[in-house]
């Protein structure tokens, strides 16, 4: 009854779900699915396929990757930019929603659908899957999955010589031998998306190629990716209504935001400064992301280095380690896992500061507006070790995967394909309104001009749909406009100061014998912020991973970067 | 052989229940200091188990507004609300999965009985042919497990996947419970047995007639742990079933859970801001006690002081 | 029909007239095995079906441990049970990276800390509880008494952490108390070395209550007649229980008892997940923790295994230990001599 920290979010704003997912599944206890997982086996530069270790980049991928058709169906509001997701902030009128998908794709044909869902999976047959299905014209039959399970379930299932015929991954579950699964028993699509062949299908087309680039595991196109933002997804949020009150500014540097908090602090009030603030800490010092392990490399000065040598690692763990010790941390953030997470904390004003996933600025504002209209919230601009601009690294940008059976025949994997186009449809669009509000009436209900779910709808409409196929990020809350802008213009002041590591965009299937050689950096990090061991043990374990083949594995991803190349 | 408590016309001896009934002649008055102390015990103990459950059920009916502005649990009531409650149990996917695993519930519990009292019994008498190696068999699979994947091999294999049987078969057999059932089957007084042999009686007469009556309490309490054991689990049926109308009442609560605490959910009460996640987990957790309490007063009844005489040696 | 023939010695002595009818004995004073299989055939047989279901259920998918001395990859065919056919052999390799581990062994040690301070605080209180609501002849008090100790059993782990971090921790009820006269706060949720007996305490909590219904069905078969018989003889209170109550549970907590110690390296699994960032893997590592973080979540599945089979054997050797000792103090535990 464990409930894992990883929920599902639905519709307008899943555009920074997968990440959220991921950051959330490696700092949950439970799910302990280590962010990223280790992705994936594949064959170096090889179209055939395989069980080897690498990835597939440079020439070799190009020949895989599908062409990038822009969508130009609606306009955004605020346009991408560096790396950004398209911020959209108005209703689009009913009349006005343009069509994606002019003639239906499917065949009539069966398929099963294996995905993980956080939530009550609404019985098949339902008027909303009913309605999905004829608009797409093939008969789907979902199972979903108890999402906190998953993992266990996906295992067992692919040892299974019967297997639902479309599957879907999200990356954390890309553990242990998951990814040589992946290459056994699943299809590979490059022969129905490869270059201009995309093209059958205007909506995959418009998939950033980034996003594809991911898809390919074991040296083939295997996937439809969920695209993300590469902007870190962490932003350390604030009460703006608090701080406005008391008159606090915002802190530029680390230095700053301890004093602040020490001031913010009044534990006999009840009222702590911030919560763990360890990923906060590595982005303000511009340590090497940690949400995949290939994130953990990049080339400097000739050299690949790890996030865990550098010099910033021990600063950033010493500064929150600083945080800790002054007591300013709420005490049950301290504590870490119970039912109680800490955005609860942070409505209710017992904690002023945290940091998590950047939906939860539209998740916790609308949640609060109706009963708390003072409360109000917006996302910080990372502060900085010396004041001045950050360095951040990017995020990959996907991180949900889904895959079809290598059994299918040609026409289920055409069907297939449809599903993905049809969900891929971008926001404004007739596809897009059903996919992620049902029909009028029956799920949704028109107020202002703004979808709302009526009780049919948020049973029903609950995102199974989601993760088969998903258009280039966006932003979507026409009900909190101002809402909408603050995330996208966070992401695009954040993206200017972005870089993208070595192995960005690649999915990479380390050697089994150093797949879990990093794992315990996590726990270690955890102990070493909460004042339980020194930073001295880190470069203790460092010395260590470098003897037990951290520098073996240097030398391997040196040689995947000489061979293939970077992802672009 | 016959019961030594009397039991009182209940009629007029109804308001007493709370009163101490009639002390049996030899028994001595108590002493006042042994009373209270045992007094502060109970009390003791029992405080700290209601006053964390008053936390749970207050934060179970409080508003959203209350459970957001206290941060977490709530001790003190600000406000009463049915709201969570209304919510876990108005799906009509509730009222179908209580239905599911009360029917798993009630048949896994009769065949595991079944089957473990025959096996208790079967390797109760002292010196029976290939006793020891059957026990062993038994108490190998305690310290051995397998792992998930050949058991679901073996699941699909049998084509159980997707039946009510894979909730049931695979953990239909505990080992504990069969040696705990054996060692109360064993304490039976041997010349009762012995006698009805000369008798006459054969094994199945002897387990019908004679063990089985004398073993009320335990028989109540192991029937209990299978099916709280049955009522509660929840991992197979989310490993072995894939239809949701399948699914039995534990796995559509830790649904409901989950539905409450999507972050960005555009569930209609969580955005009105009449429904807290928490509350509804709270819910949950009070729902889950319901046929423990229930439950309890059955089971109570085969407690009873000295209700059997004589079946115990010693 | 069953046939008379005794089986013991003891059986044997007690029942004289049923010995010499078809007792037909075998070399050595021993029946021959047909002649105690017909008198045994009606036992054996209400056995089997609990047999069937553990050779299917248990034992079958058990042979799937031979993963252990592999290099096992379920994936590599089409279907997991071939290719453990295919899955390389490795010989003693993944036993010698168990063994290797420091943390292994560190978290074996927590274990039996663990382990020896449940049998001391834990282990007892279910018996001395169950003793309490004995004593107790008003049946309402008795009946709320024990429907109220039930409760805890049935609250999740998760919950059980959040109620005591609400009340215990660091912001809980106690420590904002004591701010708020003046006093400093304190954490014992987060402190490492107080942890043990932290966990044994939620534990406590949890499942003592639920714990005494097996005592108090023991102690429901007591007869009355026994105490009124010694009460006659002059016997008080005390000695009543010191002579007839305990000699009664003895077989029951005999049992258990040896149970528990086979079962000494496991102590609890989530308990323990849900508190590691609390107070960090030093103090929170027990095996189960290992064997999942090392081998469950990243699924290799032969380190799991490994580490499974050596769990097992401890346990069974406990579990004969404890038995045999069991015997010497003249109880039968688990099986008899």
């Amino acid at each position: 009854m464990t409930p894992n920290a990883a929920s599902a979010s639905s519709a307008p704003s899943r555009r920074s779900s997968p990440s959220r997912r991921s950051f959330l599944a490696s700092t949950a206890v439970a799910a302990a699915a280590v962010a990223g997982g280790m992705p994936l086996l594949t064959a170096c530069g090889g179209g055939q396929e395989g069980r080897k270790e690498g990835t597939t980049s440079g020439k070799a991928a190009q020949k895989i990757l599908p062409a990038f058709v822009a969508s130009s169906v609606v306009a955004p509001d605020i346009p991408a930019k560096n790396g950004s997701a398209a911020g959209f902030t108005r209703a689009i009128a009913m009349d006005q929603l343009k069509t994606s998908v002019p003639k239906k794709l499917g065949s009539g044909g069966k398929l099963k659908i294996m995905a993980p869902l956080w939530g009550t999976p609404p019985d098949n047959g339902n008027p909303y899957y009913k309605a999905m299905n004829e608009a797409i014209g093939v008969d789907v039959t979902w199972q979903n999955q108890d999402g906190n399970t998953y993992d266990e379930k996906l295992g067992a299932v692919l040892a299974s010589s019967d297997i639902p015929d479309v599957v879907v991954v999200p990356g954390w579950n890309l553990m242990g031998k998951i990814p040589s699964a992946i290459n056994a028993k699943f299809a590979d699509l490059g022969p129905y998306l490869s270059g201009d062949k995309v093209k059958d299908y205007p909506n995959l087309a418009a998939v950033p190629t980034d996003a594809w680039q991911r898809a390919i595991f074991g040296g083939q196109l295997r996937a439809i990716p969920m695209p993300a933002s590469y902007v870190t997804n962490i932003a350390p949020f604030y009460r703006k209504d608090v701080f406005d009150k008391k008159g606090w500014k915002l802190p530029k540097s680390t230095d700053e935001f301890l004093a602040w908090a020490k001031e913010a602090t009044d534990a006999k009030g009840g009222v702590w400064a911030c919560s763990d603030m360890k990923w906060t800490a590595f982005n303000a010092f511009g340590v090497l992301n940690g949400s995949d392990k290939a994130l953990w490399w990049n080339l400097q000065g000739g050299k690949l280095i790890n996030r865990v040598e550098t010099e910033e690692y021990l600063e950033a763990l010493e500064w929150a380690r600083k945080l800790f010790a002054a007591g300013v941390v709420h005490p049950d953030d301290k504590a870490g896992k119970t039912t109680n997470p800490a955005s609860n904390r942070f409505t209710a004003g017992k904690l002023l500061v945290y940091n998590q996933d950047l939906s939860d600025w539209y998740g916790k504002t609308s949640e609060q507006r109706t009963q708390n209209p003072d409360f109000e919230m917006a996302a910080m601009d990372i502060f900085t070790h010396d004041g001045g601009n950050p360095l951040l690294w990017a995020v990959q940008p996907s991180n949900i995967f889904t895959f079809i059976s290598k059994k299918a025949s040609k026409q289920q994997i055409k069907d297939f394909l449809a599903i993905a186009d049809f969900c891929a449809s971008p926001y404004g669009t007739k596809e897009w309104l059903l996919t992620n509000y049902g029909a009028e009436t029956t799920d949704f209900t028109l107020k202002k001009g703004v979808p709302n779910k009526t009780t049919q709808g948020v049973n029903e409409v609950v995102g199974a749909f989601d993760y088969t196929g998903d258009p280039a990020p966006f932003v979507a809350h026409p009900d909190f406009p101002e809402v909408t802008r603050g995330m996208v213009e966070w992401q695009q002041r954040m993206g200017a100061f972005t870089k993208k590591s070595s192995f960005y965009g690649l999915t990479i299937t380390e050697p089994s014998r150093w797949s879990n050689l990093a794992d315990n950096f996590e726990q270690l990090e955890d102990d070493v912020v909460r004042g339980r061991k020194k930073v001295g043990d880190v470069q203790q374990a460092v010395s260590d991973w470098k003897k037990q083949g951290g520098d073996d594995l240097r030398d391997w991803y040196r040689k995947l970067l000489d061979d293939t190349g970077s992802a672009k | 052989m016959s019961a030594v408590v009397e039991r009182p016309p209940l009629a007029q001896e109804k308001p007493s229940r709370w009163a101490a009934p009639p002390r049996p002649a030899w028994e001595e008055e108590p002493a006042r200091a042994g009373l209270a102390a045992k007094g502060l015990v109970l009390g003791i103990a029992c405080f700290a188990i209601l006053f964390p459950l008053w936390i749970v059920i207050v934060t179970s009916l409080s508003p959203k507004k209350v459970i957001d502005e206290t941060g977490g649990l709530v001790v003190l009531p600000k406000g009463i609300t049915f709201v969570a409650y209304r919510e876990l149990l108005g799906g009509g996917q509730v009222q179908r999965a209580a239905l599911v695993s009360l029917g798993v519930t009630l048949v896994g519990t009769l065949f595991s009985m079944a089957v473990s009292v025959l096996c208790a019994y079967g390797l109760s008498r002292r010196g029976s042919l290939g006793h020891r190696w059957i026990l062993m068999t038994l108490l190998a699979t305690m310290f051995f497990g397998a792992g998930l994947i050949p058991t679901y091999l073996l699941v699909q294999a049998l084509g159980l996947t997707d039946t009510y049987l894979a909730l049931i078969l695979p953990s239909a057999v505990s080992v504990f419970n069969i040696l705990v059932l054996r060692g109360f089957f064993m304490g039976i007084s041997s010349e009762l047995i012995d006698s009805a042999r000369i008798d006459g009686a054969g094994d199945w007469r002897i387990l019908w007639q004679i063990v089985l009556p004398l073993s009320r309490a335990v028989l109540a309490v192991i029937t209990l742990f299978y099916a709280v054991g049955y009522w509660s689990a929840w991992f197979n049926a989310s490993i072995y079933l894939t239809d949701q109308k399948m699914m039995p009442l534990q796995n559509v609560m830790i649904q409901l859970v989950q539905k409450q605490e999507r972050p960005v959910g555009l569930a209609t009460q969580i955005n009105t801001g009449q429904l807290s996640p928490l509350a509804v987990q709270m819910a949950v957790m009070v729902l889950a006690l319901v046929p423990v309490a229930v439950l309890s007063p059955f089971v109570q009844r085969h407690f009873k002081k000295g209700m059997l005489t004589g079946a115990i040696k010693g | 029909m069953t046939s008379t023939v005794p089986r013991s010695k003891a059986e044997a002595k007690r029942t004289p007239a049923a010995s010499g009818v078809t007792g037909r004995r075998g070399q050595g004073g021993r029946l021959s095995l047909r002649i105690r299989f017909r008198r045994d055939r009606t036992l054996i047989l209400m056995t089997l079906p609990v047999l069937l279901l553990l050779l299917v259920f248990n034992y079958v998918p058990i042979l799937g441990n031979v993963v252990a001395f592999q290099d096992y990859d379920p994936y590599l065919s089409d279907n997991g049970f071939v290719a453990m056919f295919q899955s390389p052999w490795v010989g003693l390799d993944q036993f010698q990276r168990v063994f290797q581990d420091t943390e292994f062994w560190h978290a074996v040690q927590n274990t039996f800390v663990l382990f020896f301070l449940q049998l001391v605080l834990y282990f007892p209180i279910p018996i001395a509880l169950a003793l309490l609501i004995n004593s107790v002849i008003r049946p309402r008090v008795r009946a709320v008494a024990q429907a109220v100790m039930y409760l805890p059993h049935f609250f999740s782990w998760v919950l059980v952490v959040t109620v005591f971090q609400q009340i215990f921790g660091g912001a809980g009820v106690i420590a904002q108390t004591l701010r708020q006269h003046g006093h400093s706060g304190f954490d014992i949720m987060t402190d490492p070395s107080v942890f043990k007996y932290l966990v044994t305490a939620q534990m406590v909590w949890k499942d003592a209550g639920w714990g005494i219904i097996v005592f108090l069905a023991a102690l429901a078969a007591v007869s009355t007649d026994l105490y009124e018989a010694a009460a006659m003889d002059g016997a008080g209170r005390w000695r009543r229980m010191w002579h007839i109550t305990l000699p009664a549970l003895r077989p029951v907590i005999a049992l258990l008892l040896v149970l528990r110690v086979g079962d000494a390296l496991t102590v609890g699994f989530e308990q323990f997940l849900l508190q590691r960032q609390a107070v960090g893997p030093d103090a929170s590592e027990v095996l189960d923790t290992y064997v999942w973080w090392n081998g469950i979540r990243n699924q290799d599945f032969s380190y799991a295994a490994a580490a499974g089979l050596i769990k097992g054997i401890v346990g069974l050797t406990l579990v004969l230990v404890a038995n045999k000792v069991a015997h010497l103090m003249g109880e039968q535990g688990v099986y008899e001599k």
